[in-house]
């Protein structure tokens, strides 16, 4: 059955304590960084960050707003991390959860450039790719992933996809104005949901995020016609006369 | 950044690798010549540099000993899935080319007459993977989320014309390499090339070295064309711009207009010129070959460094 997190950012009041608990259950060590004049911390999300918040200050008709979003793994139903992987290593769970195998991850980084939510990291200790599981550990035996257990707004709430959603509806048509469900349909669907004030582009997301490998097929014969094209052609300009060059007519000083 | 160093290098020494065998293989069909020897001084110097790319590429992944989790695969949605594989078949069809060339030498006429034709086989079927080999190169970019790679589908065509043009120059100075053993007193070596090719003749006529010379020169007008195409296609598209602006304005400005349009595009178009309608034997004119050729190689090597830092940035 198809499951997923409901973000819901209007209840966010961003303390963070999903950071933390994310780190605590993953057993992910904290990052040092420097004071940026920001309570935005840590900076992005990397190996060993695999859920932030971000803040995002803006004028919204003539208001000031300081407006949260959740950054972790969008567990996107054409995931473009496992259509890139050579090596089969990242799959998808039958509640519609994208995992990277650490046993078989070799590293090369190739979800990392495919993630159009810029989520997989290379872990420089392990030498893998790392990201937000959903707590696949602990949904598996009937326990909500950690961020979500530790919400203590109700931000963020777990269950099954169907029914988040017709909740996330109602929520949305409630808030009117230019409220938005984002994650219904984008990448085929989303297993994270979430519930925003404004357009995803307010909270920097992408309003129309593309898999990566939609234009594989372009892309291919992009190189394979200029290949046929680029031997064809200037070779045939320059070697169409046909007063043939013998090499063994130059090998008199060669070393017979 | 993810993808370092190493990444870009072993893009560039693919590229040259297919580059030459398929600028070689087009030489001998439309020159019309029989002779093969341009087809395997092309293969000599295509494998190990193809072999050396793949070990850098090897050395780069997070965990290098795992490296053979790519051949439980093959996944036609994975670039790296089939650059893997077109790789491994590439290189094989490459040493078996060079095993029958050795072998020419040592077996009767009737049996050297069949490898010959077994090469000839094999080589027309590597023309495919020789292209996909240098496809590959780009298309492992392309097929992503970042803007710079993905933003058109031009990259390939360029790491393509790139590739090629690459391939030729490393040829030309290869050649002139070997030309220059060839005639000098290194009789030793003169020796152990024999046997290595299992042939005395490996020098290449001076025609040949300025005609090459020249295609380079057609192939970079066609580069050309295709980094103009590149550039406006990402200039028109909000997010391409901004990725454009990285390589254009940003960090990455110098090296791309001094180290690929001028060094890689520009000067050796320019050289190239310079020599047309020359004799070999002039003055001057294999100095300028090889000036050209080693600003070709030295800017499309800049390329890939341009392209695979910028796309990150």
């Amino acid at each position: 059955m198809a499951e997923a997190i409901l973000y819901d950012s209007t209840k966010c009041t961003a303390c963070r304590a999903c950071q933390v608990a994310c780190k605590q259950w993953n057993e992910l060590e904290a990052e040092e960084t420097t004071n940026r004049g920001t309570y935005e911390n840590p900076p992005e999300l990397s190996a060993s960050t695999w859920n932030k918040i971000k803040f995002t200050e803006l004028e919204l008709n003539g208001e000031f707003k300081w407006i949260f979003t959740r950054l972790a793994c969008m567990h996107c139903e054409e995931a473009s991390c496992q259509n890139v992987c050579p090596t089969g290593a990242i799959s998808k769970t039958d509640e519609g959860f994208v995992l990277i195998d650490q046993k078989w991850c070799i590293g090369c980084g190739y979800c990392v450039q495919a993630c159009p939510y810029e989520v997989p990291h290379k872990d420089e200790h392990t030498g893998t790719a790392r990201k937000c599981t959903s707590c696949a550990d602990r949904t598996s035996n009937d326990l909500k992933p950690a961020c979500v257990t530790t919400c203590p707004t109700g931000a963020l709430t777990y269950g099954d996809r169907s029914s988040l959603l017709s909740d996330a509806e109602q929520r949305v048509a409630a808030l009117g104005g230019s409220a938005t469900l984002y994650g219904e349909n984008e990448l085929g669907g989303l297993h994270a949901l979430y519930i925003l004030e404004d357009s995803p582009e307010v909270y920097g997301l992408p309003a129309e995020p593309q898999v990566a490998t939609k234009n594989s097929i372009g892309q291919w014969l992009s190189g394979l016609i200029t290949a046929g094209l680029i031997t064809a052609l200037p070779f045939w300009f320059i070697f169409r006369r046909k007063d043939q060059i013998a090499v063994g007519d130059a090998n008199e000083g060669g070393a017979k | 950044m993810t993808w370092t160093a190493l990444i870009w290098i072993y893009l560039w020494l693919a590229g040259m690798a297919g580059g030459a065998f398929l600028a070689a293989k087009a030489v001998g069909r439309f020159s019309g010549s029989k002779d093969d020897s341009l087809l395997r001084l092309a293969t000599w110097l295509g494998l190990p540099l193809a072999i050396l790319g793949v070990l850098l590429l090897i050395f780069e992944l997070g965990t290098p000993l795992w490296f053979w989790h790519l051949f439980t695969q093959f996944d036609f949605t994975s670039p790296m899935s089939m650059g893997t594989w077109i790789l491994i078949v590439w290189v094989i069809l490459g040493v078996t080319m060079l095993a029958t060339w050795w072998l020419e030498g040592k077996v009767s006429q009737e049996a050297a007459a069949s490898l010959a034709s077994l090469r000839k086989l094999i080589s027309r079927i590597n023309i495919f993977f020789s292209a996909a080999l240098i496809a590959y190169t780009g298309v492992l970019l392309a097929v992503s989320s970042q803007s710079l790679w993905a933003g058109t589908i031009l990259l390939p065509a360029l790491f393509v014309v790139s590739a090629v043009s690459t391939g030729v120059a490393a040829l030309v100075l290869a050649a002139l390499g070997l030309n220059a053993i060839a005639d000098s007193g290194m009789a030793e070596i003169k020796l152990a090339i024999n046997q290595i090719f299992g042939s005395t003749e490996w020098k290449t006529p001076k025609e040949m070295i300025v005609r090459l010379a020249e295609a380079d020169a057609a192939v970079i007008v066609l580069e050309i064309a295709v980094m103009i195409g590149y550039v406006i296609w990402l200039a028109t598209s909000t997010a391409g711009s901004d990725a454009l602006g990285v390589i254009t304005t940003g960090s990455m400005a110098a090296p791309f207009w001094v180290g690929v349009v001028l060094l890689a595009l520009l000067i050796p178009f320019g050289l190239d010129l310079t020599i047309r309608n020359k004799a070999a034997e002039a003055k001057g004119v294999m100095m300028t070959i090889v000036t050209s050729s080693l600003c070709v190689i030295v800017g499309g090597l800049i390329l890939r460094w341009v392209i695979t830092s910028g796309g990150q940035l």
